[in-house]
Parts: structure tokens; C-alpha cells; sequence
């Protein structure tokens, strides 16, 4: 053996896997997008949770002799806590209060302090009064005036089902996605790499009856997987904890814990038809498993946040995928579910699955799979000609205003997030004024010239700067007037965010650290943002989508990448909407101009309302709402019809 | 005169830009084995993969027993038994799983299933290894079992994506004795292969694929003859494929 042949092979299967572009993809897309996106999203969610915890004001109920009483009120005054008479511990468990203070005379004098360790504001109502009770009374006596004896009221059954409510969901969730995921690849992908498609393709057996039976054998073995790990897991909870209690028992709510596994097959179903319709996708057992862990990852992170963050299972909650069967499984071991959210979980994750499943069968036979589209220019002579112009190998067949290629798209979108979270974000912590100039006219806007100039465009012709009609100039202005207003109202039903994050972005628009004026905060939020995000995301990134999907699913997609390119949980789906909206001006006018325009209005808008004080759609009544949505949908309609309507007339329709 | 078993007409198929099958026209009676013939790329996989119903044409039409594979492909996949490129067997099955699995996808009756798998057990020679899984078979064994796959069902149609390609000279003959047998039971064959020597053996008649084109049609003696008395049908098609590609470039320099 020699270095000479060693680095030989070492070079040649380097040079082999780095061509292989799905390698660089998860070499590269899954650190620096995938994982940030998912721990940011994430925390962002969990951190809002605590903050509501926190801003909680914790009801105490007082009794005992009322001198005694009264030194406790002395000593709880506090604003986090709101101090109420007597109460007993059914009130408590009852959620009528958090916490029951029952003080008895002493030497010190003796605090119950009654509370429902099942919940965190009762938790935390205990945490509260106990530091506020033990901390001594003034810098002479060191001693605490009360002693305090905390004392659980749940139940020892509701206890032990709160414990497996923390762990059991997300690990039955997770379990289930595992269960899919290698049976998915093996019976879509590793169909195709067996050379076994054919084969089957050929029976006289319907494409929907075919991938229902493979989703189904799919589902039965994440099923198993998710039952067999429930069971155990309940078991070493349980054992752990026992053994943690010492010789303290806990009750096992054995039958709680039984219902738990009604949310197994549905959640089976669901992640078997996303897996097999993603595997369906690909061409071989290493792309399925590119395409896949992702996915899978992407899955796990809506599981994770309603696993960790104690949110309630609501009307909303119930019917978002992967959130709604892990907060369903937490309260059918808590014995708090309801039969009609529980029908809603069941009914819309099974709905969920069927969708994925009949895309599955659609994608299944896609004759795109029998043949392959490797075909493309080197990275290396990509990079070459960027640097040096013309002078290098052309990027695209010729000069021209051709739109990049779906995949370029995409790399481009995860080069852009890239710079977001490991330079934009810093650099608007840093300042938000300059930082977000930077991020944008030299981020954002440098890296649109650089892909028109890696194509031999202009970046007029790359992002499609057109004059456009009058019409659709009215009907851009028309939409970015009211397009706040109706996503606004929309977003506060489906996902209302917590009044720190608005308050957060009120504070960004008009700092209270000293106002920047009506013209610069225009400058800086409005049109930086209208000019430069528009020419990356409709430009480009819209394009190269286009020459893959339809334009509803185009319209779509670029949606959600600029709602997720905004990187706030509760942001993302406002956003998503008014990106929507601005693909699909862009994709009807075939001009970036009047995209442009609503974006920039609607920001606008936004800031001067919120300069105002005038922004506050949660004040509103009910009816005022329903009536300035009703407008603002009106308003919305006309502007989508005027720019459909020039775009008719310029087509001569 | 009775309905031939398979009409191709006027057949494209494009697969974005690249065109795999341009006009292509033929058809096959009952009875006849009809050999496709040509390069690698020529559109021979793609012609089968139609009639297969496994992909869609982009215009013109194919019939498989008087069916549209187009509008009715289910129907036409119970008429016909397509054996692919590759075996194509379910590695983890044994043999017998494996045509339990395709009869009752052909909705064959148990009893039926039973015996028509003895049947083809004897004339395929698949008793030794039929309780093995498809993984540990041998080249020779995968193919003869694929072929019991195709035609557990009886089908009028037999559809051959090039069955002897790596096979020895035994597995080779026992093959094209099994095809001719199933000719004169009164089957209609189409058979491709780029081994033009072995389409002489057995096609009653052949097409020469060649760029997704026709370039011609007959019994292999007709097409040696029609290429100059060609010595084989391997040198008519060489020169036929000579005279196509020069008549193109006459024709493209005309154009310029």
C-alpha cells in the first residue's frame, strides 16, 4: 500500500460523491437549514409558552385565624399574585385557583400550601409563594416567619399520568415516524433499485389499490413500532420513577394510558402515506433517504413543540398535522379529551393521510421515474463562470432571460436562509436599522445580481422587471391596502401570537429608544424589504418553481419558503399568506413591478398604523371586526380582479 | 381475415424533450411472434412499456386484443403477459409465493391457480427451486420463473423485453422452444432484443428500430433480400441504418 494509491481512490470517490448532489444536500441543507430552522421555530414556540406561564397571575386562596391571614397578605403582595378568601382543594382541582394557602398558628406559624402538581400555573403559583414565604423576613431575623408544607392534591393515578403525558406522546410519535420511515423507502425506492417496479406495474391492479396496500403495510409496521414502544416506555417511566420514589407507589392509570394507543393508527396512517408518497418520489434507497430525513425531521418538530410546551388542545390545535395526535394523546392519558376533538384529531389526521396517499398513488407511476435527469452543469464550471463572466463556461444554453431550474431555485432559497440565520439575524441584532439594510440590499440584493450574472442576465430580465399595466399597478396598491387586514384577521383566528411577540414588533417599528421618523421607517421597512425580498423571491426563486409546478403550486411554495424564510413561528403563516398573495400578482401580471408595489404598501401600511397606535385588532369588537374583514376582503377581491383583469387584456382574452 | 392481437399506430411518445418513439406503426396476428429489433435507445423498451400500459402515449394509439391500452390499461394487462428487462422477481418470496401473489392478482381461482402453477412448474422445469426465495436463484431460474409470472394467466399476448439477454446458450434455446411452443398454441409474441442473430431463430416476422422510427418490416429472409442480399439480418440492418441516416443529412442539407 502506498500514499500515492491511497489518496488516488480517496480523490476519485471524493470526486464521485460530491457530484452526487442530494450527498451536498444533506451534507449541507440539513446543518445549516434544516436544524435551525426546526430548534428556532421550536424554541420560539416553547419560549412563548414559558412567558405565558409567567405572565400568569397565580390565584391564591387564603384562610387560616385572620391575623395570620393577614401577615400572609403582607408578605404575598406581589403582582404576579392575586390573592383570594377561602377555598378548598376541590376548587383547586377544579382550576377555579392556583394554589390554597391554609395558615395555622406556630412557632413558627405553619403554611399548607395546597396546589395541583399536574399543572404548571399551579406549579408555579407554588414556586411563587413558597420563595416569597421562606425568604426572611428583614436582614435582622434570618429566620423565615412561616414554614411552609407543600402538599400535591392530584391524585396518585393523575399524577402518574401527568408524568407519562411528558414523555409518552412525542415518544410515541417519534417511535411511529421511525416505524415508517425505513418500510416507506424499502417498498417505494427499494422497489425501483430492485428493478421490481416494472414488474408490478404491469399487474392489472389499480395505482390507488397498489399504494393503499403499501401504505397499509407500511402503517401496520409503525403501528407495531409505536405500540411496542408505548408499552415499554410506560413501563420504564413508570419503574424509573418508582424506583426515584423509593417505596412510594404510584397508581398506573393503566386504562389511560390503554387509550393512548387509539392515536397509533391514525398517526400511523398519516406519516405512512407522507413517507411512501416522498419515497415515491425518488429513484433510488439513497434519495428516498435524502428526501426523507428531512421530512422527517420537519415532522418531529411540530411533535416536539406540543410533547415540551403544555399547549391545549383546541379547535385549531386538533387539526394541524403531528400537533393535534400528540396533544390528543397527552389528554387521553390525563382523562381530560373531549369526544369532539377527538373525533376532530382522528377524522382530520386520517383525511391528512388519505390526501398523502392519493398522491402517492399519483406519483407512484410517474413515468419521470423510469428515466434520469442528471444532466447539468458542474459546479465547478458554475463557479468558474461566476467569477469570470463570459469568459468561462456558460451556465445556461445561451444568453436570454430563460428562468433557472426548480433545483436552482431551491439552492438558492437555502443559500439565502443560510446567510439569514448566520449573518442577517445577527447583524439585526446587532442594529436593527443598519443591519437590516445590510441584510438586504447587500444580502438579499447581492445575491440576486450574483445569480443574474452567473446566468449572463441583467437582473432587470432575471427578475422579470417589466413595465406593467395601470390596471395592475391599481389593483397591487388595491390589494397591499387590504391584504393586511385579511391575513391579519386570519392569522389572529388560526394562530393568534402572544402579545410579547406583537408587542416586539411594534417596539421594531417605532423604537421607544427614539423614533427614526415616518420616511426613514418607510425607507427601512417598507420599500427595503419590498424591492429586495421581492427581486429574490419573485424573481428567481418564483421562476425556477415555475418551470416545475403548476401556478397554484407555485404560488404556493413561494409562499411558504418567504413565510419560513421570516424565521418566527408566529410570523410564519401571515407571512406565507402575503407571500402567497404576492406570487401570485407576480405569476398573473408576468412582472416583479407590481408585486413590488403591494409589498411595499402593505408594509406601509402597517407602519403607519402602528405609528398610530391604530394596529391593534385585538381591541376591536367582534362585529368591527367582522366588518372591516368583510371590507378588507372586498377591497382584496377588486385587487385581484383588476390584475387578472390586465393580464387578460394584455394576453388579448 | 381475423383481428391482429396487437396494432401499433402512428405511436409517439416523448419524454420532455426527448422524443423515444416517432410515428411508430406495426402490427402482430395470433400466432406470430413479431421481433423488434434494434440498438440500445432505439425505442424498443419504451414501444413494450405502452403496450404494457405501464406508460402513456404522447399521441397515436396501440391496441392490445382489440383494447385501447390508453383508455382501458387494466383491462389490457389482463390480456397480456409482459415480462421486463430485468427478472424483475420479489427477492424476499419464494418462487411459490411469488405466482400464489400474481395468480390472485390475475383473480384466478384457488383451484385454477393450483393447477395452472404445476403446469407451468413442468414446462418451465421449476420444481427444483420453487421453494426457494427469488434471491437465491440463478440467472436461468429468475427468467424462468418471471416467464411462469407472465403467463400464469393464460394471456393471448406475451410481450418479451429482451428475455435472453444474460443467458448461456442452454437457457437461451430451452427459451425460444418455450416461445415458439406458446406461438403455436396460438399466442401472439412480440419480442425484443438488440441479438439479431436469435430474432433470425425466431421471428416469424421483425421491425428495425431504428431513432424511434420504423426503418423497415418483414420475414428476416425479405429484409436480407430487400437490404441487397445482406448475408445476415445483422449487416441488412447496418446498411439500412447507413441509407436512413444518409438520406437524413441530404435531407438536413437541403434544408440549409
Amino acid at each position: 500500500m502506498t500514499l500515492r494509491e491511497v489518496t488516488l481512490v480517496a480523490g476519485k470517490e471524493l470526486r464521485e460523491t460530491l457530484r452526487d448532489r442530494r450527498t451536498l444536500a444533506v451534507m449541507v441543507l440539513f446543518p445549516l437549514v434544516v436544524y435551525p430552522l426546526v430548534s428556532l421555530v421550536t424554541a420560539q414556540v416553547l419560549a412563548a409558552r414559558v412567558a405565558r406561564v409567567e405572565s400568569h397571575v397565580a390565584r391564591v386562596a387564603l384562610s387560616g385565624p385572620p391575623a395570620l391571614v393577614a401577615e400572609l397578605r403582607g408578605r404575598l403582595a406581589s403582582p404576579d399574585l392575586a390573592l383570594a378568601g377561602a377555598a378548598t382543594d376541590a376548587d383547586l382541582a377544579a382550576s377555579r385557583v392556583d394554589a390554597v394557602a391554609e395558615v395555622k398558628p406556630g412557632k413558627p406559624p405553619t403554611v399548607r400550601l395546597a396546589y395541583d402538581e399536574t399543572r404548571e400555573e399551579s406549579a408555579a403559583a407554588r414556586d411563587r409563594v413558597t420563595r416569597l414565604l421562606e425568604a426572611p423576613a428583614d436582614a435582622v431575623r434570618c429566620a423565615p416567619p412561616f414554614a411552609v408544607v407543600a402538599t400535591g392534591i392530584a391524585p396518585r393515578a393523575q399524577v402518574s399520568g401527568y408524568l407519562l403525558s411528558k414523555v409518552l406522546p412525542l415518544v410515541v410519535v417519534v417511535m411511529v415516524m421511525l416505524g415508517a420511515f425505513h418500510p416507506a423507502i424499502d417498498i417505494t425506492a427499494g422497489e425501483r433499485e430492485r428493478s421490481t417496479l416494472e414488474t408490478t406495474l404491469s399487474a392489472p391492479i389499480d395505482r390507488s389499490a397498489l399504494m393503499a396496500g403499501k401504505v397499509l403495510a407500511v402503517a401496520t409496521l409503525a403501528s407495531l413500532t409505536g405500540v411496542l414502544n408505548l408499552a415499554s416506555m410506560s413501563l420504564t417511566v413508570l419503574e424509573g420513577t418508582r424506583l426515584v420514589a423509593g417505596s412510594e407507589k404510584l397508581a398506573i392509570p393503566w386504562v389511560r394510558a390503554a387509550a393512548a394507543f387509539a392515536v397509533v393508527p391514525p398517526t400511523a396512517f398519516l406519516f405512512a402515506s407522507v413517507m411512501v408518497a416522498i419515497g415515491a418520489l425518488a429513484r433510488s434507497y439513497k434519495e428516498a433517504q435524502t428526501l426523507l430525513t428531512p421530512v422527517y425531521f420537519l415532522c418531529m418538530a411540530p411533535a416536539l413543540t406540543a410533547g415540551l410546551g403544555d399547549f391545549p388542545l383546541t379547535g385549531v390545535t386538533a387539526f394541524v398535522p403531528g400537533v393535534g395526535v400528540t396533544l390528543l394523546a397527552r389528554d387521553l392519558i390525563l382523562g381530560r379529551a373531549s369526544i369532539a376533538l377527538t373525533l376532530a384529531v382522528l377524522a382530520s389526521t386520517a383525511l391528512y393521510g388519505a390526501a398523502a396517499l392519493a398522491l402517492a398513488a399519483r406519483l407512484y407511476d410517474s413515468e419521470r421515474l423510469f428515466f434520469t435527469d442528471e444532466a447539468g452543469l458542474g459546479l465547478g464550471a458554475w463557479l468558474k463562470h461566476l467569477v469570470w463572466g463570459r469568459a468561462g463556461a456558460p451556465a445556461a444554453p445561451g444568453p436570454g432571460d430563460e428562468p433557472p431550474t426548480a433545483g436552482q431555485a431551491i439552492a438558492l432559497y437555502a443559500v439565502a436562509f443560510v446567510l439569514l440565520v448566520f449573518v442577517f439575524f445577527p447583524l439585526q441584532s446587532w442594529r436593527l436599522g443598519p443591519g437590516l439594510l445590510i441584510s438586504e440590499w447587500i444580502g438579499l440584493g447581492g445575491l440576486t445580481w450574483l445569480y443574474a450574472r452567473g446566468r449572463d442576465q441583467s437582473v432587470a430580465r432575471a427578475i422579470r422587471w417589466r413595465r406593467p399595466a395601470p390596471t395592475a399597478t391599481a389593483g397591487a396598491i388595491l390589494i397591499g391596502l387590504s391584504a393586511w387586514l385579511v391575513i391579519g384577521l386570519c392569522a389572529e383566528w388560526i394562530l393568534p401570537a402572544p402579545k410579547e411577540v406583537v408587542e416586539n414588533l411594534r417596539r421594531a417599528i417605532v423604537p421607544p429608544s427614539g423614533d427614526r421618523g415616518l420616511v426613514a421607517t418607510l425607507f427601512l421597512m417598507a420599500l427595503t424589504p419590498a424591492v429586495c425580498e421581492e427581486a429574490l423571491f419573485r424573481g428567481p426563486i418564483l421562476r425556477g418553481l415555475r418551470t416545475r409546478f403548476s401556478p397554484a403550486v407555485t404560488a404556493i411554495v413561494t409562499g411558504l419558503l418567504f413565510g419560513i424564510f421570516h424565521l418566527d413561528a408566529w410570523r410564519i403563516l401571515p407571512t406565507a399568506l402575503l407571500g402567497v398573495t404576492l406570487s401570485g400578482i407576480a405569476l398573473a401580471s408576468d412582472s416583479i413591478v407590481p408585486a413590488m408595489v403591494a409589498h411595499f404598501v402593505n408594509n406601509a401600511s402597517l407602519i403607519v398604523l402602528a405609528r398610530m397606535h391604530a394596529d391593534d385588532t385585538d381591541a376591536l369588537p367582534r362585529h368591527a371586526k367582522l366588518l372591516l374583514g368583510t371590507l378588507g376582503a372586498f377591497v382584496l377581491a377588486v385587487g385581484v380582479y383588476l390584475v387578472r383583469r390586465a393580464t387578460e387584456r394584455k394576453r388579448g382574452l | 381475415m381475423s383481428e391482429p392481437a396487437v396494432v401499433v399506430d402512428s405511436l409517439v411518445k416523448r419524454f420532455a424533450a426527448k422524443t423515444a418513439v416517432a410515428g411508430l406503426s406495426f402490427s402482430v396476428g395470433t400466432g406470430e411472434i413479431y421481433g423488434l429489433l434494434g440498438p440500445n435507445g432505439a425505442g424498443k423498451t419504451t414501444t413494450l412499456r405502452v403496450l404494457a400500459g405501464i406508460l402513456t402515449p404522447t399521441s397515436g394509439r396501440a391496441l392490445v386484443a382489440g383494447i385501447d391500452v390508453a383508455e382501458r390499461p387494466l383491462d389490457v394487462r389482463r390480456r397480456l403477459g409482459f415480462l421486463t428487462n430485468t427478472t424483475g422477481l420479489y427477492a424476499r418470496l419464494t418462487g411459490r409465493e411469488l405466482l400464489d401473489y400474481f395468480a390472485r392478482l390475475y383473480g384466478l381461482p384457488r383451484a385454477d391457480a393450483e393447477v395452472r402453477v404445476e403446469a407451468l412448474a413442468t414446462a418451465l422445469d421449476l420444481r427444483p427451486f420453487l421453494g426457494r426465495r427469488c434471491e437465491a436463484l440463478s440467472t436461468g431460474e429468475r427468467q424462468r420463473l418471471s416467464i411462469a409470472r407472465a403467463m400464469l394467466h393464460d394471456p393471448a399476448v406475451m410481450i418479451l423485453d429482451e428475455p435472453t439477454a444474460g443467458l448461456d446458450v442452454l437457457a437461451s434455446r430451452f427459451l425460444r422452444a418455450f416461445v415458439r411452443a406458446e406461438r403455436d398454441r396460438g399466442k401472439a409474441v412480440v419480442f425484443s432484443t438488440h441479438y439479431l442473430a436469435e430474432a433470425e431463430l425466431l421471428c416469424d416476422r421483425v421491425g428495425l428500430l431504428h431513432q424511434g422510427r420504423l426503418l423497415a418490416e418483414g420475414a428476416p429472409a425479405g429484409l436480407r433480400a430487400a437490404a441487397g442480399d445482406a448475408p445476415s439480418l445483422e449487416e441488412a440492418f447496418l446498411r439500412l441504418v447507413a441509407a436512413a441516416d444518409g438520406a437524413a443529412d441530404r435531407a438536413a442539407e437541403v434544408a440549409e
